[in-house]
């Protein structure tokens, strides 16, 4: 796998880091509506991987039984708070190997 | 520092939420006070928070916080209550009270709290991912 796409992959999920803060930060904000970040679905439709950039979509649905009229799920965010940690981290060891890969070629 | 962005995001989250514990544990300690400084009894109160958006923010598609907007002041929040030997109490016999509801209160102050543990968590997250991504290719 090529260091540049990790690099992609890192901000995007950097990016939906900041979309759960952000979240979380406004969970009791009346009319607040939760954000999303659009990365594997512009994925799976593009013809060049190289030029798919995140999103950041704001949600505008009523999924939750709110009130307030803002449609934040704490339970919701902190499960993909705790997913997107895991993913992180998953990319950082790939992109570590990777530099450990190179490392092993150039000194033989 | 993209990272350190979203670590003021969740501090903001942060501080409001402080602000709310501060106003409950107010009203509570307030709950019977007949007198305040502009006369009358004391008010219960309320924070009003509201997303941080400014033009910049909006502009950059960047993240944004949560601020206090205002402190609302429920002057409706009164109640009569029969107690003709309290000093404040009007010639009827009535003493005017604040309105305030512990339970209410107390109800609130939970979930304030749970919210702030919502925060320190996804503060930490941060705060570890970035970690992690310093030690690349170490």
């Amino acid at each position: 796998m090529n260091i540049n796409r990790l690099q992609k992959a890192l901000d995007a999920e950097k990016l939906k880091n900041d979309a759960i803060t952000s979240n979380i930060a406004n969970i009791d904000t009346p009319e607040y509506k939760r954000k999303k970040v659009k990365f594997e679905e512009l994925l799976k439709q593009a013809s060049d991987i190289d030029k798919v950039n995140p999103e950041i979509k704001e949600v505008r649905d009523m999924s939750t039984s709110r009130l307030d009229g803002n449609n934040v799920d704490i339970d919701q965010e902190m499960s993909e708070l705790a997913k997107n940690q895991i993913r992180y981290n998953a990319l950082i060891s790939q992109v570590s190997s990777q530099f450990d890969r190179m490392r092993t070629v150039l000194r033989g | 520092m993209s990272f350190l962005n979203s670590i003021d995001v969740s501090s903001s989250g942060l501080s409001a939420q402080r602000k709310r514990m501060d106003t409950i544990s107010e009203n509570i300690a307030n709950s019977n006070t007949t007198r305040t400084e502009d006369g009358g009894p004391y008010k219960k109160k309320k924070v009003i928070v509201k997303e941080n958006k400014d033009f910049a923010s909006v502009l950059n598609d960047k993240m944004s916080g949560v601020k206090v907007d205002s402190i609302y002041e429920d002057g409706s929040a009164v109640k009569r209550e029969y107690d003709p030997s309290h000093p404040d109490a009007d010639e009827e016999g009535y003493v005017l009270k604040p309105d305030i509801n512990v339970v209410e209160e107390m109800t609130n102050m939970i979930s304030t709290s749970r919210s702030y543990e919502a925060n320190v968590t996804a503060m930490n997250a941060v705060k570890s991912m970035a970690m992690k991504a310093i030690n690349i290719g170490r």
